[in-house]
């Protein structure tokens, strides 16, 4: 092995690389997965208008589409009140301000239950949840777009257009905080205080604007006026998980109102398997490399065919037995696979000790430091194995042909 | 008798054959193979050596009928009874001088067990051919063409296998470097035990031979 190297060690590197190219696809792919099936967590469940879990899980956690029905605050309220409840944050969906989505809810509540990426708080880069009845915190990519800071201040748009006669320019919210980047749908949204977001409707009739609101002194309204009438779902914690099946049993045979419930985690999963076109192509990417690795050791092989089978053919002039040069060859294959194997496992465990934080706060993917899974061991036994049998070939070839044709 | 051929015909790719002549060779005997070039001298050595299958004739070395011999089993023969060097030397150019010499009794026991200290024993006969001792640890690459040839020649003897075979082992020597290699190597091999077969064109190495058989067809 030694007299040849440079050749192995570049060989060993290609395979290396290689190697680790498919580990990081693998991982990558498994904490897209992951990250994405993780963009709320801490919820056990949401509870909405009676509807697929799917399109529930769209417009409550993606904030895509438009809920057909809202639920009624008093529902909301005596779910609340429940014993096995130990929190509940209400959202109320359908504004929006320069395209982003607004998302009223009751602050800072949201921010203090509300997990992403598994069990990452939602921080803030400036500013924190006010509970004031203006406040608004603007994720980051909204933030950074609209070149929002703490202290500016928004006018919220009915509905998800830019009309300017549909805006509620009678009322502003003030900016109180922004928030770090997730990598989740919360990046894009704005957050508005539930009881302001009652306020700029309160002179709107079937999405009319009936009467203005710049005229109300706010104080001089009764507590009750601004309580939300309806809402379009709510974020429930549990104070048992095993309370979650029952629990969505009792709540989708609620007798007042139409509603169901769903496991998020679940409902992402299920939207996860639609997007399955993804999950194809990281495959098709991976295999593709893994052809790729397999090429690099055939390719190898067979370059170091000639003076392999000289070296093996004055072996075999010396005696040695097939056997003898299988063992020889197997073993170099083994301490290359072996290398590259373990060089990429530590390549990819310390580049994701390293990379994790900042995977997590730009992209919401959530690296796991793991070993080997048993897909890659399995993936690494294909390539060993096809590195064991290709570098074969020139013991065979030298048992095959006469003698002195590899001694002349 | 450690050798005996009968009736050895080779039919070469060409069209053309060669016949050879029977040959006995007991313990003790030295023989050398000359003739021409394009003769068959090393053809003749190759089918001795079961380097080469035989097609028509038998070779018997020391029992072993090589016709029915399947190839693996003619070179655990070889490993054990014949030491030899060939015209290319064969030597695995980055291993180093006591490497290649000790890959003559690697692969058989009955050899290595004539050996019981190997290094000193490899460092005897690269001594006795001339070879100085530091060049034990030296790579091949390292050597000249002469020092290889003597190197093969170590491993060709270690082990003393009946049957010591080379082919034109001095083909790149000078005739005074010549004689002292013939020199050396007769007076290393043990004629109580071993026989010694060499094919040459070298007219100036037949005084050291007492069996000499020139090949002309």
């Amino acid at each position: 092995m030694r007299s040849r190297a440079l050749p192995l060690a570049l060989v060993t590197f290609t395979l290396m690389a290689s190697m680790v190219l498919v580990l990081s696809i693998d991982r990558i792919q498994k904490a897209t997965e992951a990250g994405f099936s993780q963009s709320v967590s801490g919820v056990d469940l949401i509870i909405g208008p009676k509807s697929g879990s799917i399109e529930m899980v769209l417009y409550t956690v993606f904030h895509l589409g438009q809920p057909i029905n809202n639920v009624t605050m008093k529902t909301v309220n005596e779910i609340e009140s429940s014993p096995d409840i130990d929190w509940l944050v209400p959202i109320a969906l359908g504004d929006s301000h320069k395209g982003f989505r607004v998302v009223a809810t009751n602050l800072p509540d949201y921010f203090e239950h509300m997990r992403y990426g598994g069990d990452l708080p939602i921080l803030f880069s400036e500013g924190d949840a006010s509970s004031k009845i203006s406040a608004a915190i603007v994720g980051s990519t909204a933030a950074e777009k609209l070149g929002y800071k703490v202290g500016a201040e928004l006018f919220i748009t009915h509905g998800s257009g830019n009309a300017i006669e549909k805006s509620h320019d009678d009322f502003a919210f003030q900016i109180s905080g922004v928030l770090a980047q997730t990598g989740t749908p919360i990046d894009q949204a704005i957050f508005v205080n539930l009881r302001g977001y009652e306020l700029v409707h309160l002179g709107w009739q079937s999405g009319t604007k009936v009467f203005g609101v710049n005229n109300v002194n706010i104080e001089s309204l009764p507590d009750h006026a601004l309580n939300p009438k309806t809402v379009t779902a709510a974020f429930v914690g549990l104070k048992s998980k095993f309370k979650i099946f029952p629990f969505i049993r009792e709540i989708n045979k609620f007798p007042k109102e139409p509603i169901s419930a769903i496991i998020p985690g679940v409902a992402l999963a299920e939207l996860w398997s639609i997007v399955g076109l993804v999950e194809s192509a990281f495959n098709l990417l991976s295999w593709m490399i893994i052809l790729i690795c397999l090429i690099a050791i055939v390719t190898l092989t067979i370059a170091s065919l000639d003076s392999r089978k000289r070296e093996m053919t004055i072996l075999r002039a010396n005696g040695a037995s097939l056997f003898y040069l299988a063992r020889l060859v197997i073993f170099e294959s083994l301490v290359i696979g072996l290398t590259a194997v373990s060089g990429a496992v530590l390549f990819v465990t310390i580049a994701t000790f390293f990379a994790e934080h900042q995977l997590s706060s730009m992209l919401g993917i959530k690296l796991q430091t793991s070993f080997l899974s048993l897909d890659e061991l399995i993936v690494f036994g294909i390539i060993l194995g096809a590195g064991l049998l290709s570098s074969l070939i020139p013991a065979a070839f030298v048992y095959r042909r006469n003698l002195h044709q590899g001694l002349s | 008798m450690i050798l005996e051929t009968n009736r050895l015909e080779y039919l070469y790719s060409s069209g053309q054959t060669i016949r050879f002549p029977d040959l006995k060779i007991r313990v003790g005997d030295r023989v050398l193979v000359t003739g021409r070039s394009g003769c068959g001298k090393t053809t003749f050595l190759n089918l001795i050596a079961g380097v080469l299958k035989i097609q028509k004739g038998e070779i018997d070395l020391i029992g072993n009928r090589f016709s029915s011999l399947r190839p693996t089993s003619l070179d655990q023969i070889r490993a054990d009874h014949i030491g030899y060097v060939f015209q290319t030397l064969n030597l695995i150019p980055f291993l180093t001088v006591l490497e290649n010499v000790r890959l003559g009794i690697q692969f058989s026991h009955q050899r290595t067990s004539k050996v019981p200290e190997i290094e000193p024993e490899i460092s005897r006969i690269l001594s006795a051919l001339g070879l100085p001792k530091n060049i034990l640890n030296r790579p091949i690459s390292n050597l000249s063409i002469g020092q290889q040839q003597r190197v093969a020649c170590a491993r060709a003897l270690l082990g003393k296998p009946e049957l010591f075979l080379a082919d034109e082992p001095t083909s790149s020597l000078d005739p005074k470097s010549t004689t002292e290699f013939v020199q050396e190597l007769i007076n290393t091999f043990d004629p109580s035990k071993q026989a010694i077969l060499i094919v040459s064109h070298d007219p100036s190495m037949v005084p050291f031979f007492n069996t000499v058989i020139e090949l002309d067809n």
